[in-house]
């Protein structure tokens, strides 16, 4: 069987009954494979689990970047495009998303798990991309060394959006709409050539001055 | 809908017009008055305290967008309630709300039909062309048709409720209103405002609207298109045309006002009195004016929409007619009936009322009472400044703590004082008899 086949039927199964199946063998039984043939593919159903959110982030940029605005847009409008492709896809995979997030959520509501951690270095990567894209526009603010935290503070934010994301009642999840457009903004005025950057060149002039 | 040229408004027109508001309708309509009086009528230190707190207010609201501001923006419009420095302040909010980012726009439309606005029509302006408080407005261009793309934002009418209850508290203290005078009014704000987040209604009473008025003259109604319209989204016609300001700018003649006063006057009259349901928002953002064919006025957005019961019809249009004001005990009973006047009230209250209701019904009453009327007539302006100055200052009437009249009166009151704003700015010379 493949592994194409494996991960649809594996998620299948996690939506439908809230759980993932109670062994290995099971599931691969039901698959009609033996437990050694789904271990050549999966190391256990937690990697298939961060390979779905892995798939989703993909997904969500091939698309956002297939509409015909995406050309024009800046950094800024990237970001959003990326924000509201991945809402779109994750609310058609919401019971899944739920499951893995959700499990974690009555423990420490803050933590985000780590079946995140692939589908999150994939993101950091993307950032840095926009960013690097964003000041030779002029969009974000060139601070060197400061600027090698900003991955950081993005995925605070993607973090905070998939939070909201799971918490939200509003019909259709308007409110993290909403929630997405704020953050986006806030995020972009801060990396954007701002106070503090007029704040630091005056720093920098007071030091020179003495010197 | 609302256009950013609102923002250049002379502040001497801005000021002109939020005077002449605050005079009113009188008529049956010291709903809510009496306390806004009190609270604007008060001495200068409370006038400075008002203006701070104003800003400070403003500029928490500012940063919300959807029903926050739509709740001052209408508490704006009845300036009567609100303290001036107030009104002055929120009509500015919905000129400075940031738009909705280009890719939210296109998640609005996949949301809706599935496909980007780029594949639904054959030109789509992302950047907006004009705000609107609860949306904005793109042009779009389909079939070689020019056409207007309201979008709302998200979340709006989830939130509406949360978010009067989180306003009501501020404006209750700020204001220095009381909870019960401010009650009914949020409970009618909220509907209409819930109303107005249904773009599927909005676009239903257009087009009712459109074929019952369609045959006044010199009015053109943009059409709506069902199939490119949802819940969030309205697309219509982009009517041509100015907003008022920047058409005055270039001078139309007199005859051109006239024409177009015309027109807006005959459109109330006849939702009033045939349709007995008024585009009740007429605010200068919503009226397109142009030269095609002698002046020809555009009506947009039918948001709110306010629905007059046979009863309050007839009391109005009485209340208005010139037998009245000629007959005291006539007016009088016509007050009784309108719950303005009680049996209970002490001979001296009554007395107050008469004399101060008379007094608005004669000025405010008196282009109903001509066969012509000139709104741009200063002398006219004058005295209805004049009026609300009196009123203000009168202590018998400041005391008067309790709404009287009927709630649908608010609507009535808040859409004459708009037509009156408007056609004065027109400066139009207007036929007022109904011809029928």
């Amino acid at each position: 069987m493949e592994p194409t086949l494996l991960k649809p039927a594996y998620l299948d199964y996690l939506r439908r009954h809230g759980r993932a199946p109670k062994t290995v063998f099971a599931f691969a039984d039901a698959q009609g494979i033996t437990e050694g043939e789904f271990y050549r593919h999966y190391a256990s159903f937690a990697v298939i689990d961060r390979e779905a959110w892995v798939d989703f982030g993909r997904e969500a940029r091939t698309q956002a970047a297939e509409e015909p605005a995406w050309q024009g847009y800046g950094a800024r409008e990237k970001l959003l495009a990326f924000y509201y492709t991945l809402l779109e896809i994750l609310k058609n995979n919401r019971s899944f998303v739920l499951l893995t997030l959700g499990r974690s959520q009555k423990r420490k509501p803050a933590l985000i798990p780590k079946v995140l951690g692939n589908f999150e270095d994939e993101f950091k990567e993307f950032v840095q991309e926009i960013l690097q894209e964003g000041r030779a526009t002029g969009e974000v603010a060139s601070r060197p060394f400061l600027q090698d935290g900003y991955g950081r503070i993005f995925l605070r934010q993607l973090q905070f959006i998939l939070l909201y994301f799971v918490r939200d009642e509003s019909a259709n999840f308007e409110r993290t709409d909403a929630a997405v457009e704020k953050a986006v903004t806030l995020s972009f005025d801060l990396v954007g050539r701002n106070t503090f950057d007029s704040a630091l060149d005056f720093g920098r002039f007071l030091l020179q001055k003495r010197a | 809908m609302a256009d950013q040229s609102q923002e250049s408004l002379p502040t001497s027109k801005v000021a002109r017009a939020a005077r002449f508001a605050k005079t009113g309708f009188k008529v049956g309509a010291n709903y809510v008055q009496h306390y806004a009086k009190k609270a604007v009528g008060a001495d200068s230190p409370t006038a400075d305290l008002h203006e701070a707190n104003a800003a400070e207010l403003y500029g928490t609201l500012s940063e919300m967008k959807g029903s926050v501001l739509k709740v001052a923006q209408m508490l704006a419009m009845e300036k009567n309630l609100l303290p001036p420095a107030y009104a002055a302040q929120f009509k500015q909010a919905q000129y400075q709300t940031p738009p909705l980012s280009g890719p939210l726009v296109v998640k609005a439309f996949r949301d809706a039909f599935g496909h980007s606005p780029s594949q639904i029509f054959d030109k789509f302006e992302p950047e907006a062309r004009q705000a609107a408080s609860i949306g904005q407005v793109h042009f779009a261009r389909k079939m070689g048709k020019d056409l207007a793309v309201k979008v709302q934002y998200p979340g709006v009418g989830a939130s509406i409720q949360s978010d009067i209850a989180m306003v009501k508290p501020v404006a209750l203290r700020i204001m220095g209103l009381k909870e019960e005078t401010l009650r009914p009014y949020i409970a009618e704000v909220e509907a209409r405002l819930l109303e107005e987040t249904d773009y599927k209604l909005e676009l239903s009473r257009g087009q009712a609207v459109a074929a019952k008025c369609g045959h006044l003259p010199h009015l053109q109604f943009p059409t709506y298109y069902p199939a490119l319209s949802g819940a969030r989204i309205l697309t219509m016609d982009w009517l041509p045309g100015q907003h008022m300001t920047e058409f005055l700018a270039g001078s139309p003649s007199q005859e051109v006002r006239n024409q177009l006063g015309q027109a807006l006057w005959d459109f109330y009259q006849y939702q009033l009195r045939e349709l007995r349901q008024l585009h009740a928002d007429p605010h200068p953002g919503n009226f397109l004016f142009s030269l095609t064919a002698g002046g020809t006025v555009g009506v947009l957005d039918f948001g709110c929409v306010k629905n007059v019961p046979p009863l309050e019809q007839q009391q109005f249009l009485a209340l208005l007619d010139p037998a009245t004001l000629a007959d005291p005990s006539r007016l009088e009973t016509l007050l009784v009936e309108a719950g303005v006047l009680r049996p209970a009230d002490p001979a001296a209250l009554r007395a107050m009322y008469l004399r101060t209701l008379t007094q608005s019904l004669e000025l405010v009453g008196r282009p109903f009472r001509q066969e012509t009327f000139d709104f741009g007539d200063p002398a006219y302006l004058q005295s209805l400044y004049a009026l609300g100055d009196d009123l203000m200052q009168d202590q018998d009437l400041r005391q008067q703590r309790e709404p009287r009249g009927s709630a649908h009166f608010v609507y009535l009151n808040r859409t004459y004082v708009g037509l009156f704003s408007l056609l004065t700015e027109l400066g139009a010379v207007v036929r007022t008899q109904y011809q029928g």
